[in-house]
């Protein structure tokens, strides 16, 4: 059915002590005329006293779907098709996640479960970040790199204690991972919230409206784990069967290492444009209606995750153009 | 949500519709229980309506929040929240506390001969009759679901990973066997005759245990998640929803492993969503996703017939009274209907 009514999900995520439970008091405090549904986790930082406030214990699992790995929060499952159930209707969703959880679960699990996604839709991931510590923070534990990697919406926090010139270094090391997300440079998390929620981040339709903010791929990273993000653009159309097959394939054998993908494709005798977005192994795409006519024909595609270098992207994707 | 009503078939009223009493509440109908000739149903506003036949439906407002989940306890009603409060209620509408668990909500509660259990996250919470404080069963992972069998003994919990089984022992205390089947596991149910236990999962697959030698295995095919199943008939057959047909299992003789399900077909290829036995009868009451609820032989597919016609909404509650003159349907908009079965 077209046109139904999904209630938008927000996931929160973030290091300990960027900012998430300031963010979390504020959107239930604040005078904005919505009512919003606030999911935490039982170890958050700190308790909030709210009648829209569920305790969630994080609980992953794996789905036995041969996809090894579609791991899914069970919890969210329940707690979702609860809130569902509520009289009052509610506007938005939020969930928090634990400073050193990993946002996949929690995104897939909007791809697998069929009542979720029928009544709910995943909103955007928005990643606190802390100017102060994410540098050091991304350095030495690979939760804080990914937080930044799977984020629609990164908030730069506490920017009023760090220099400006300081603030260029860590914006630099977010685009580095990732050049999609909106980077919102605040203090005490004090960004308007319609520039947090209800953004449709994950629909097909927004990947066409942001443009990714390419930055020249450069490969002099420290660690050969470091997450990174690889583009590619081609002017010639794809063939569709090349393309699926390379593509399927990929995703398949390394989708643990890429954790997002956008893109919008080109393909010979199609009159349509195709967009797609995945997390991982699970992906979402569709036709989107006929190329503008003022705009060039083009195939752009985005990956961000580790081990990208190993993957033959670029030799992969130059084989998919048509004869 | 808008329902495009041209998409549907145009049926009149069925004659059930017209002699029983519709009400549109607007609130989604979470679950409903028979006691004796009244059925009680939960509403997502922490309502509870009791119906009766000649008499007018009587409204309480006993949670907070959704009514999660609702069994029979005698004459009784039992209730699990999102609020957190697990309530024993009487038909005259007298609300008893049992405890509260705060900002944790009460998923499943269940009830046999006065001892009563209900499961809030990963813990079980067992009242004996006799004792006034409860006993806690834990679990790794959260829980999926709750059941007794048919003589109180054994106590099965569905969780992550399998199912654990409790039961005292001579000496009266609580030991525990698990059937372990990788994956989250969700309503379950011992079969009448106690051989079987069945799972529905998060996956579109049911899973069941035979209980003398825990041989396991699956019930698989389904288009979608199996939320509503029911034994017919003593053990006869295992009724599921989750396909466009209700899948009817044989589980008389050696069971249904090597054997074929009986598919009963409904106009509109509409999921079922919905699955309530017909008391003593080879029947069910089958409700589908437009809120469309039939009558069907199991035996006998030519012999269905409509009670309810579509509203749109997927059918979340039915329940038939204990003398088997009435039933109450219920959705996730809130439309009800309250009939009798037989012709005056």
């Amino acid at each position: 059915m077209e046109n139904k009514h999904q209630v938008p999900v927000t996931v929160l995520t973030g290091f300990l002590g960027a900012g998430k439970t300031t963010l979390l008091n504020r959107i239930l405090t604040e005078q904005h005329g919505q009512k919003y549904a606030v999911i935490v986790n039982e170890f958050g930082e700190q308790g909030i006293d709210n009648d829209l406030v569920v305790d969630a214990d994080e609980e992953v699992f794996e789905m036995n779907n041969g996809c090894i790995c579609c791991t899914v929060r069970g919890d969210l499952i329940r707690i979702l098709s609860g809130l569902m159930k509520r009289a009052d209707k509610l506007d938005a969703i939020i969930v928090e996640t634990t400073g050193l959880a990993d946002p996949a679960p929690v995104a897939q699990t909007f791809f697998v479960d069929q009542d979720v996604a029928n009544k709910t839709k995943l909103d955007a991931i928005v990643t606190v970040a802390d100017a102060v510590h994410l540098s050091s923070q991304i350095e030495d534990h690979h939760e804080a790199e990914e937080q930044i990697a799977f984020g629609d919406v990164i908030l730069l926090n506490k920017i009023d204690l760090v220099k400006d010139e300081n603030i260029d270094v860590v914006t630099k090391r977010i685009r580095k991972i990732n050049p999609f997300a909106k980077i919102i440079k605040t203090t005490k998390c004090g960004a308007p919230l319609k520039e947090i929620l209800n953004l449709d981040a994950f629909s097909l339709k927004r990947i066409l409206e942001v443009e990714p903010d390419f930055l020249e791929s450069d490969h002099d990273h420290e660690h050969d784990d470091d997450v990174t993000s690889l583009s590619f653009v081609s002017e010639k159309p794809l063939d569709m069967e090349k393309f699926q097959n390379w593509f399927g394939k990929l995703l398949q054998t390394k989708g643990q290492d890429i954790m997002r993908t956008k893109g919008i494709l080109d393909f010979k005798g199609e009159n349509d444009r195709y967009v797609f977005q995945g997390v991982h192994m699970l992906m979402d795409a569709s036709p989107m209606g006929k190329w503008p006519d003022d705009k060039e024909r083009s195939s752009r595609l985005v990956f961000i995750g580790r081990n990208l270098e190993t993957m033959n992207l670029k030799e992969g994707f130059e084989a998919c153009k048509s004869e | 949500m808008t329902t495009d009503l041209n998409q549907f078939p145009q049926l009149d009223k069925t004659k059930f519709e017209q002699r029983g009493i519709q009400l549109e509440i607007g609130v989604p109908v979470t679950c409903a229980v028979s006691i004796g000739n009244y059925i009680a149903a939960g509403f997502g506003d922490g309502t509870i309506r009791i119906f009766s036949s000649g008499e007018k439906h009587k409204t309480l407002k006993a949670h907070k929040g959704v009514i999660l989940c609702m069994a029979k306890d005698g004459d009784n009603i039992l209730t699990g929240g999102d609020d957190g409060y697990f309530l024993k209620i009487s038909l005259n509408g007298e609300i008893n506390e049992i405890t509260n668990f705060g900002s944790r909500w009460v998923d499943h509660v269940a009830a046999h001969n006065g001892n009563l259990v209900c499961s809030s996250g990963k813990v079980v919470y067992y009242w004996d009759k006799n004792k006034k404080e409860p006993k806690s069963l834990n679990h790794d992972s959260t829980i999926g679901g709750l059941a007794f069998d048919a003589k109180g003994r054994r106590l099965a919990v569905s969780r992550y990973g399998g199912v654990t089984v409790w039961k005292k022992d001579y000496s009266n205390k609580w030991k525990s066997t698990k059937l372990d089947w990788k994956g989250s596991h969700n309503k379950v149910s011992f079969s009448p005759d106690g051989k079987y236990l069945v799972t529905s999962m998060q996956e579109n697959v049911l899973r069941c245990w035979r209980l003398k030698d825990k041989l396991d295995f699956a019930m698989s095919g389904y288009g979608s998640k199996v939320k509503s199943f029911a034994f017919i008939y003593d053990t006869s057959y295992l009724a599921t929803s989750g396909a466009i047909d209700a899948i009817c299992w044989p589980f008389d003789g050696e069971g249904p492993m090597g054997r074929k399900p009986i598919c009963l077909p409904y106009i509109g290829n509409k999921q079922v969503t919905f699955i309530e036995p017909f008391p003593d009868e080879k029947a069910i009451f089958a409700g589908l996703s437009d809120g469309s609820v039939f009558l069907s032989q199991i035996e006998n597919e030519n012999n269905t017939i409509i009670i309810r016609s579509f509203t749109g909404s997927e059918v979340s509650a039915i329940a038939m009274t204990d003398d088997k003159s009435s039933i109450f349907i219920g959705d996730m908009s809130g439309n009800t209907l309250w009939t009798s079965i037989w012709d005056q």
